[in-house]
């Protein structure tokens, strides 16, 4: 009997937005649950507070939907998810769907996490070009919880866009200080 | 004797007992004098608007009263009440109007910029020049408004005006003031005399401790709107009161260089003479003796400017013997009749005092004429009021304070005289020789001052550190400096230059947040967030501060909490135009095109010549592809600031992309002519050169590039492009690994990109599925759970 090898946790997204490839867009949208226990919802999920988390308390699949006020690229997803402190909440089964609006949603990422213990980077790149992906919606879905549980708890999750960088021109970013230094007057 | 008392309490800097006893004086004695002093507690103590208030409910006749309220409203923002206030008052006396007419050019300036009527704000500005050639600020929101007045010109001194000026501060010899008095000395004297009444009545301390009275010196250095000169004759005061006082004079000599060079200056400078008669409540008596004597003297030649500088000096007397209580009284009454007549007879000093020695006589005119003068001093220029309070001043005081202590030892120098209270004539010499020195010294550092605000950097570093050293080692000589190679985009000139100001003085303010910018494109953070540190402990209401911290953690990516700070700034000083621009480019940042232009145009607002809001606005084009309008922007930018080499890449690069491709490249060629080591003109032009099919070029180019930036990705990522267009694969893919190398956080697509077209270099059809192929082998890599540095996998 093989045992799942567990999920590695991920790198802090806060070192990832240092390298300024990326940019946490979480701000610019609106987010709202398809169920939460009262005290633990959005404020909760988006406060970057790993010690708090969001609790559903519905049915499953729990939703979590993030609407963009104009089509935005999306490169990647960081979900915090922790399986010692929160066992049969953890989420197990995640699908990840995109569109412009609820009846527009397509699963683009399915995957799954056993005994997740940090957090979770989910890329979302386009299958074909490799490029990140375009929309107005998303809506994270929790299929499954760790030991068949019912609830789930979520404690933080992030949404990054790459940052072009480009100040002038179609080029990607500078890599020396000596360029950047004449990139732009401030 | 209230009215003494109230004077010495603000001497004393004890503004609730000035308030105190200045409302009970008002309640007793409702006259306009008293209402005057009682506002002007309430102005010194910080509380313009109480001053403003209760100006406005009652009528101001004179013009001091009027100058004050003016003042306050311009504090409190009622700029066009201000204006009113000052312009009613030129229709009075021809006295007033001179003195308004020299303040006016200050006030002016705010009113007159907000309501757009620049012209007349320069005008008003080249007015009160003319009248007081020491005065800093107006030439230097001249400079600010884009004018280009001639330093030459401006910093010169009529043989009048050196005497009146020179008069003024010394505020005892009477005999000087009738032989230089005119109209224009009028002006300056009201002035020079306000100052100098402030300066006496901060040396007035002098007399309590050496350390006191050497603050008093630099507070009296430190004379905003006037020339070091009468610093010099203040700090002589201060200086003296110290002599006098004979309680550890050593400070003040060790300061003004020997108080037997005092003593002959004293006289002329109106500081107390060389006597060192500690707080001797005859003092004031002699001193009105003296004045008295003066004043006969010069009674045949006085005008009312005399009174006012002997009145200003018998201030200084006031403030000096600051012990005596009970003497005080009784010169301050004096001057209390002469002080709301400029025109006051001196001679109303002298029947009530006794004849003393000669010495003397000068005290007690300085008492006499502080008195006067303080009245007219809060009606003139209240900004110098506190020459410690506003920043803005500092900068200019430093200039002025340093060459006022160099200039002061010159003159102490010069100005060696017998201690015999000596002739006038010699003095206004050694006076005029001083001021002489000073005027040179505003002429360097208004020429240079005026080459920077033009940007006409390199000129401007040329004349700034041509200065001797004791200027050129303080904070504002090298703050300007050091801005000078940040215009230049010389970053790491001016961050060396930086650093040495914040060694020498450390608590200054202005100039910082070019500083933080610096340390953000030199992307040094560390250094970057102490001096955040710092400044937001020193300091919380200054926007300086918080621009230095906007910056620092822009510079970490946290661009929320870097508008946070900015809009901070912002609520601190709404006139403060760099924070607008930098919370527009932090808007630009996070994607909020909007608010960013709405924040670049209350930049422009604010600041109608600040280049790098106009450039913010043409960045915002530039990234909505509005590229006509992204050049107009940059050009508008370029107007003002001809030379900056970054500006100009940025319309070449817009020019290309409107398809003026020579255009393009000539403004290039340009920009490189400017500034040979901007590696992005270089790039740029050899993008374009590659984008024209001039491949030679373009790595010609590209090959330079390569010595001067060896590190850079993109610059190999150019030549594998252009390598590839050449048809020579090996090159192309030995460079664009190298730029993948060179690129560690590997978050370059573009570069895979290019390299996966190159796998196959001969079937362009199997190219697409062979990119397919290998994005969906990276794909698979995706759906697993993987760190983000699994991007680099390929």
């Amino acid at each position: 009997m093989a045992t799942p090898s567990k999920t590695p946790p991920g790198a802090d997204p806060k070192q990832l937005e240092r390298t300024g490839t990326v940019r946490e867009i979480g701000s610019q949208a609106v987010w709202s649950l398809s169920s939460c226990k009262p005290g633990f919802g959005v404020d909760q999920l988006r406060d970057d507070n790993l010690e708090t988390y969001w609790q559903s308390d519905g049915s499953q699949p729990h939703l979590v939907n993030i609407q963009f006020r104009r089509r935005t690229t999306v490169k990647m997803l960081c979900i915090y998810a922790d399986y010692k402190s929160d066992e049969s909440y953890t989420p197990s089964k995640i699908s990840v769907r995109v569109g412009n609006n609820f009846h527009n949603l397509q699963e683009i990422r399915q995957l799954e996490m056993v005994e997740p213990s940090g957090w979770i980077h989910i890329s979302l790149l386009n299958q074909r070009t490799n490029e990140p992906i375009s929309t107005f919606m998303i809506q994270i879905a929790v299929l499954a919880n760790h030991q068949n549980g019912r609830d789930t708890h979520m404690r933080q999750i992030k949404v990054y866009t790459p940052v072009e960088e480009s100040s002038i021109g179609k080029f990607p970013r500078c890599t020396t200080v000596d360029f950047m230094m004449y990139r732009t007057i401030r | 004797f209230r009215v003494a008392a109230v004077w010495q309490a603000l001497n004393h800097y004890a503004y609730l007992d000035a308030v105190f006893l200045a409302e009970r004086l008002y309640a007793e004695v409702r006259s306009e004098e008293a209402l005057y002093l009682l506002a002007t507690c309430y102005y010194r103590s910080g509380k313009p608007y109480k001053a403003y208030r209760l100006l406005k409910a009652h009528s101001c006749s004179t013009p001091q009263v009027r100058f004050l309220l003016a003042k306050c409203c311009v504090e409190l923002s009622k700029l066009a009440e201000g204006e009113q206030v000052l312009i009613g008052g030129v229709l009075n006396k021809q006295k007033s109007q001179d003195d308004i007419i020299t303040e006016f050019g200050d006030s002016c300036t705010l009113t007159l910029t907000l309501t757009d009527r620049v012209a007349k704000g320069a005008e008003c500005f080249q007015r009160s020049l003319t009248l007081n050639p020491f005065l800093w600020s107006p030439f230097q929101n001249l400079c600010h408004l884009g004018e280009k007045p001639d330093p030459d010109q401006v910093f010169r001194l009529s043989s009048l005006q050196n005497c009146s000026i020179a008069l003024p501060p010394q505020s005892v010899s009477p005999a000087q003031n009738p032989s230089h008095r005119l109209d224009t000395a009028l002006m300056e004297t009201p002035q020079d005399t306000l100052e100098l009444n402030r300066l006496n009545l901060e040396s007035s301390n002098g007399k309590l401790t050496p350390d006191l009275s050497v603050s008093y010196i630099d507070s009296s250095l430190i004379t905003p709107e006037t020339g070091s000169l009468l610093g010099s004759t203040v700090s002589m005061a201060s200086a003296g009161s110290l002599l006098a006082k004979q309680n550890k004079p050593k400070s003040g000599r060790s300061l003004l260089g020997g108080p037997s060079a005092l003593s002959p200056l004293t006289p002329s400078f109106g500081i107390l003479p060389l006597d060192p008669s500690p707080g001797d409540p005859t003092y004031l008596q002699n001193y009105t003796a003296t004045m008295e004597t003066q004043s006969t003297a010069s009674n045949k030649k006085v005008q009312r400017h005399t009174s006012v500088s002997r009145i200003s000096q018998s201030k200084s007397v006031f403030s000096q013997s600051g012990n005596s209580r009970e003497v005080l009284p009784i010169p301050f009454n004096q001057t209390q009749s002469s002080a709301p007549h400029t025109s006051g007879s001196p001679q109303v000093l002298s029947p009530s005092m006794s004849g003393p020695p000669n010495v003397q006589p000068r005290r007690s005119s300085r008492l006499f004429t502080s008195a006067s003068s303080t009245a007219k001093e809060n009606s003139k220029k209240l900004k110098m009021k506190f020459p410690t309070k506003i920043p803005n001043r500092k900068t200019k005081c430093k200039t002025a304070k340093t060459s006022n202590s160099s200039n002061l030892n010159e003159s102490l120098d010069i100005l060696r005289l017998e201690p015999g209270l000596g002739l006038p004539d010699p003095k206004s010499q050694y006076q005029r020789a001083a001021a002489d020195s000073v005027m040179a010294l505003l002429r360097e550092l208004g020429r240079g001052y005026q080459a920077l605000c033009s940007y006409n950097c390199r000129e401007a570093i040329h004349i700034l550190t041509a200065l001797p050293p004791q200027h050129y080692n303080t904070g504002w000589v090298l703050t300007h400096i050091g801005r000078a190679y940040f215009e230049l985009a010389e970053y790491a000139q001016a961050e060396r230059l930086f650093s040495e100001v914040r060694r020498i003085e450390s608590y200054r303010v202005e100039g910082m947040e070019i500083y933080s910018t610096t340390l953000w494109h030199l992307q040094k953070d560390v250094a970057l967030s102490a001096l955040s540190k710092d400044l937001t402990d020193m300091d919380k209401n200054c926007p300086e501060a918080w621009c230095v911290a906007g910056n620092c953690f822009s510079l970490q990516r946290e661009h929320d909490i870097a508008i946070k700070f900015f809009q901070r700034a912002i609520q601190v000083d709404p006139g403060f135009a760099y924070a607008y621009t930098l919370l527009g480019h932090e808007f630009v940042l996070t994607e909020e095109l909007d608010r960013a232009l709405a924040c670049f145009r209350n930049a422009i607002r604010v600041n109608n010549r600040h280049y790098n809001a106009w450039y913010g606005l043409g960045m915002i084009y530039y990234k909505q592809e509005k590229f006509n309008l992204a050049e107009i922007h940059f050009k508008k930018a370029l107007s003002i600031n001809p030379q900056s080499s970054v500006l100009l890449c940025h319309i070449g690069v817009v020019q290309h992309a409107l398809k003026k491709s020579d255009a393009a490249l000539e403004t290039l060629n340009r920009a490189i002519g400017i500034d040979p080591k901007n590696p992005l003109c270089k790039f740029h032009r050899a993008s374009i050169l590659f984008a024209n099919d001039k491949y030679k070029a373009a790595l010609q180019e590209l090959e330079e590039l390569k010595q001067i930036v060896p590190k850079e990705s993109l610059v190999y990522f150019l030549i594998g492009k252009v390598y590839k267009k050449l048809g020579q694969t090996h090159l192309a893919l030995m460079n664009f690994s190298w730029a993948m190398d060179l690129d560690p956080k590997g978050a370059n697509n573009q570069i895979k990109e290019a390299i996966d077209k190159r796998y196959l270099p001969e079937d362009e059809g199997e190219d697409q599925v062979d990119d397919s192929q290998e994005s969906s082998m990276t794909d698979a890599d995706d759906t697993q759970l993987h760190t983000a540095e699994s991007d680099d996998v390929l």
